[in-house]
């Protein structure tokens, strides 16, 4: 299996990390765009601590917040037991088997699907570098702005679509 | 869902895990389907689609039949 040479690069902190001011006004919707907007600059989800900071928020209130983009919402999954974000689709906070790159950013993605999904989002063009996962063999998938370029491999699909939610870790 | 070098590779692997072989399909389609289903990610508006919603994108993609079914028994 490909050992990534290079893992993500977080040189792009562009996203707006400014304290909001007031607070009991922040709807979770801001929060969870605020979240994927972080994901999309700087390759990682932000802790906590640093939703805390920008929406004025306690620990307390920010893991409400989470749970309810995770339970009502469905915006986003939490890592078992603990406030830290795990995915907010189609990005993942930990490191998967596709990786995703685009100039000096990059992303870890859940599956194929998510990763080609990234790079339409961020809408630049980037690759998808992963591996054959019964051969081993090295597999890049390319796009631009306007579609794919380079395609290799085929997909498979293990689970029927009516159960892809009952374990999101395994599709 | 993975990326198979190979149908040869998708056949092994599932036979290796006592796995029933799922959908296959090619990149083109992974793309459509990928593009359709989340582009609405970064709008300030998103809600999470009802499952018409949800069907009819795979529909578009045509993926249709029980696998792609996502209210089927």
């Amino acid at each position: 299996m490909e050992i990534p040479s290079q893992y993500p690069v977080y040189d792009c902190p562009h996203v707006n990390t400014d304290p909001v001011g007031r607070t009991s006004d922040i709807r979770d919707s801001e929060i969870r765009l605020w979240i994927y907007h972080h994901f999309v600059e700087t390759g990682r989800a932000p802790s906590p601590v640093e939703i805390a900071a920008r929406f004025q928020l306690t620990p307390g209130e920010v893991e409400n917040r989470l749970r309810r983009l995770q339970d009502e919402a469905d915006a986003l999954v939490l890592l078992p037991g603990s406030p830290y974000i795990w995915m907010a689709e189609p990005f993942s906070a930990v490191p998967t088997s596709f990786i995703v790159r685009s100039g000096t950013r990059a992303w870890w993605a859940n599956c194929i699907w998510d990763a080609l999904a990234i790079l339409a989002l961020v809408g630049t063009d980037g690759s998808v570098s992963t591996a054959c996962p019964h051969s081993g063999q090295p597999l890049v998938v390319s796009a631009t702005r306007r579609g794919l370029e380079e395609a290799q491999g085929i997909v498979h699909f293990a689970v029927p679509a009516r159960e892809w939610w009952r374990s999101i870790g395994f599709t | 869902m993975l990326l198979f070098r190979s149908e040869e590779d998708i056949e092994a692997w599932c036979a290796q895990r006592q796995i029933t072989p799922g959908a296959v399909f090619d990149l083109a389609r992974l793309w459509s389907l990928a593009t359709a289903w989340y582009d609405d990610r970064l709008n300030s508006a998103w809600r999470r689609r009802t499952i018409p919603e949800r069907q009819a994108i795979l529909d578009a993609a045509g993926l249709t039949g029980s696998f792609w079914s996502l209210t089927a028994s």
